[in-house]
């Protein structure tokens, strides 16, 4: 019997294989698979490739355009976006594109970070306050300045603080987001409740929330989830009885009785059942208002925008954070800003284009940001001359518009820029007082020793 | 025998000496399978080497480093393990997967082979029993954390609205540090019981039904049955579900922990993979959190070589 083995030992060559100089199978496999490697490599290769774009383009990471939705808001948006770049490029050498990163991605996500850890991060971006101070001591983000008029430098005001080093422009805000108390008109009245009994103190704050709530309805939405936007919604109700986290001379002065009252006040309302432990309608504002899962909820002036596009009936009111007896009205204001990479391929015309969009006097620049604030969205203007003209054509004739820019911006500031450490010092404060019934002096202590601890060896700009 | 060879060997015919000369070159066949069976391995090997083994080195030796986020790198040598012993939201979050570990594990396991034992009987209908629990492990972690998250609700969640139908008092199940940790483990359990079913069935599945059917004619009953066939036989069955279950709770459950409660209450979710996750790419401590990594990766080696003592490699008895 003629074995596999014999023949392959006698010939050389596997059995049915005619004698030939034709390629081997093995060598067949062996060529095919070094093809195969060398036209994976650089698809490979270029997956792991950087944010830098394609060409000579620069990106611009954002999480609001190009997108496609069915979103009446989003899509405005996203046309804004779009708009401002097509403006840009027919009108400059260096080009720019958009590139979208879905929210979740972006603010809490690893895709920012992760580019810049592996030295690939867009050429032009957006940032929130909170990451501010990161990118800053990153050495990643470049001087505006001298691509800025004086005037619109002083246009933009105090909305610069917290995008300031030595007196020099890091970021420029396109928006502020100042938060306010929403409620339903119709749980209020079903409670015997009208608009004279809206809570201006705490107390009232809280005896309001407890007639409001039911088995089904919490009285009062606190942000829950421990993060940057819960702390960034606390931050008002511990100015407002004279709390900082940092005094003026630097030192850290978070352990104080405003703290401590207003971290009492968020572990009260949880503890007395009339804020809920987690968010109603998973965190779903438009859907927990309409489903009666909750009566107030603390958000920002974007829900404005929210209710007009998806529930245009829905009868809401707004007002602005009660204070505490003895405290002055505060407010925190949110609000994302553009900013060059100085890492980036070309950081100057980066530099260029946040400047363009956002830092001249020039009337365009001022009508784009009119637009974005008020017909895109519906935030404040974070310039004197953009507010001024987005109340004269009417942006903020709408009545919850017209509430945000008379009682609720004046007296508001911007959103602190603590770092990492800092902001998780008093996240854990936060936590354990609110959600695990922690004393709130131990609370408040603790973030204070970390934070010393932390400031000791900081180096970098100023935290305030 | 060299006789004959060398003669050859010194023949410098032109038409002779090529085709010897490349008949000494070929390899052996035992050569030739080697390199056969190289090449075939090759792939894995080098995707291994790439993707596991090069990156694994990379995040070791990154733990020797703090790293800025933005391309700077300083050497510290132990700074960052020295920072890790003195960090108590790190002990905090090692004590919290511990707990994690110690109950997920065993009710994993005792639920799975629960389900093994009861899809084992042949039923009507069985096939979409069997598909019906292995479902949730096809669902994505994300999806299942937003399912989860409506189910468990305080207000509206299904959970507790049907505990008020009952009359009782509904529960933050996700929003209270008391309950947070365990309605995770119960979401986890309800992911992964079906695959580990799975195995145990297979495992089940491979008992000879002679050894039942001796059982039977003894008088055996079914707790005995079980004590004295099924348990012994399924044991390295047992041992892979408990290895692999092991590992899974220590280095596994990020995605699930992001979307139901983001290391909340009060830190009472965050899993030493989430405080990793979190320092690395929420705070730019790439450093740090790859000296921690480091270490739970020596604490699972750990856990596993004790695993393996214990059941002897899931060996039986009689094996060598």
């Amino acid at each position: 019997m003629l074995q596999h083995d014999n023949v392959v030992a006698r010939t050389g060559r596997p059995p049915g294989r005619a004698p030939g100089r034709g390629a081997s199978r093995r060598g067949f496999l062996a060529g095919a698979a070094g093809v195969a490697t060398a036209a994976a490599s650089p698809a490979l290769l270029t997956g792991c490739g950087s944010g830098g774009g394609s060409g000579g383009k620069l990106t611009f990471w954002n999480q609001y355009a190009p997108q496609r939705t069915e979103d009446p808001a989003v899509q405005r948006q996203s046309q804004w976006f779009i708009d401002l770049v097509d403006q840009w490029n027919a009108t400059h050498d260096r080009q720019i594109e958009l590139v979208f990163i879905p929210n979740a991605t972006y603010t809490d996500g690893a895709k920012l970070p992760s580019a810049f850890a592996a030295e690939s991060g867009p050429d032009i971006f957006l940032i929130s306050p909170g990451d501010f101070l990161r990118y800053y001591n990153g050495g990643v983000l470049t001087d505006l300045t001298p691509y800025m008029d004086r005037e619109a430098i002083a246009d933009y005001g105090d909305s610069l603080e917290t995008r300031t080093v030595d007196g020099r422009v890091y970021a420029l805000p396109m928006e502020v987001e100042p938060l306010a108390i929403y409620y339903s008109v119709s749980a209020f009245e079903r409670a015997g409740l009208s608009e004279g009994d809206i809570p201006t103190t705490w107390d009232q704050l809280l005896d309001v929330g407890d007639r409001l709530r039911g088995n089904t309805r919490a009285g009062l939405a606190f942000d829950t989830e421990p993060g940057y936007y819960q702390n960034f919604t606390w931050y008002p109700w511990m100015w407002q009885g004279g709390g900082e986290v940092f005094a003026e001379d630097g030192s850290v002065t978070v352990n104080s009785r405003a703290t401590r009252q207003a971290l009492q006040l968020w572990q009260d309302a949880v503890q007395f059942g009339i804020a809920p432990r987690t968010m109603p309608a998973a965190g779903d504002l438009l859907n927990a208002f309409q489903g009666d899962n909750v009566a107030m909820w603390q958000s920002g002036i974007w829900e404005v925008a929210s209710f007009r596009a998806h529930a245009p009936d829905f009868e809401y009111g707004v007002f602005k954070l009660p204070v505490p007896e003895g405290g002055s009205y505060a407010t925190a204001m949110g609000g994302w800003a553009f900013c060059a990479n100085a890492q980036g391929k070309d950081p100057e015309s980066a530099a260029e284009f946040c400047a363009w969009a956002l830092g001249t006097m020039d009337e365009r620049c001022i009508d784009r940001m009119v637009d974005w604030c008020t017909v895109a969205k519906t935030d404040m203007a974070p310039r004197e001359s953009v507010l001024e003209l987005g109340e004269a054509s009417g942006g903020y004739d709408f009545w919850a518009m017209k509430k945000f820019r008379d009682e609720i911006f004046p007296g508001g500031r911007g959103e602190p820029r603590y770092p990492p450490v800092v902001y998780k010092a008093l996240s854990d404060a936060i936590q354990g007082s609110m959600l695990a019934g922690r004393d709130v002096a131990g609370q408040a202590e603790r973030a204070e020793a970390a934070i010393q601890a932390y400031v000791k060896s900081y180096e970098g700009a100023s935290l305030i | 025998m060299s006789e004959t060879i060398a003669p050859e060997a010194r023949t410098d015919a032109p038409g002779g000496a090529e085709p010897r000369r490349r008949e000494r070159r070929r390899l052996s066949r035992k050569h030739r399978e080697w390199v056969a069976a190289g090449l075939f391995l090759a792939p894995d090997v080098i995707g291994l080497l790439i993707f596991v083994a090069v990156p694994m080195v990379l995040s070791i030796a990154l733990g020797f480093f703090q790293v800025s986020g933005f391309g700077s790198y300083t050497w510290v040598g132990l700074g960052n393990y020295e920072r890790m012993m003195n960090d108590p939201l790190f002990w905090d979050s090692m004590r919290i997967t511990g707990l994690y570990v110690v109950v997920l594990v065993p009710v994993l396991f005792c639920v799975s082979l629960g389900l093994g034992l009861l899809i084992k009987q042949k039923l009507p209908g069985m096939a979409v029993y069997r598909t019906a629990l292995f479902l949730p492990y096809v669902i994505s972690l994300v999806v299942v954390g937003l399912l989860w998250k409506f189910m468990l609700d305080d207000q509206v969640g299904v959970v507790n609205r049907a505990l008020r139908s009952l009359g009782m008092e509904g529960e933050s199940w996700l929003g209270d540090p008391k309950f947070a940790l365990f309605s995770v483990i119960a979401v986890m359990v309800w992911v992964m019981m079906g695959y580990y079913m799975i195995i145990f069935l297979a495992g089940l599945q491979d008992i000879p039904a002679e050894y039942y059917e001796a059982a039977r004619i003894d008088g055996a009953g079914p707790w005995s049955t079980f004590r004295n066939i099924t348990w012994p036989l399924l044991r390295p069955t047992s041992f892979f579900v408990l290895l692999m279950s092991t590992v899974a709770a220590i280095t596994g459950g990020l995605d699930l922990i992001f979307v139901l409660t983001n290391g909340g209450p009060a830190n009472g979710t965050s899993l030493a993979i989430f405080y990793i996750y979190q320092q690395a790419f929420g705070f730019g401590e790439y450093g740090y959190a790859s000296a921690m990594g480091s270490f739970l990766v020596l604490i699972m080696v750990a856990f596993s070589a004790v695993i393996f003592a214990v059941t002897r490699g899931g060996r039986f008895d009689n094996d060598s």
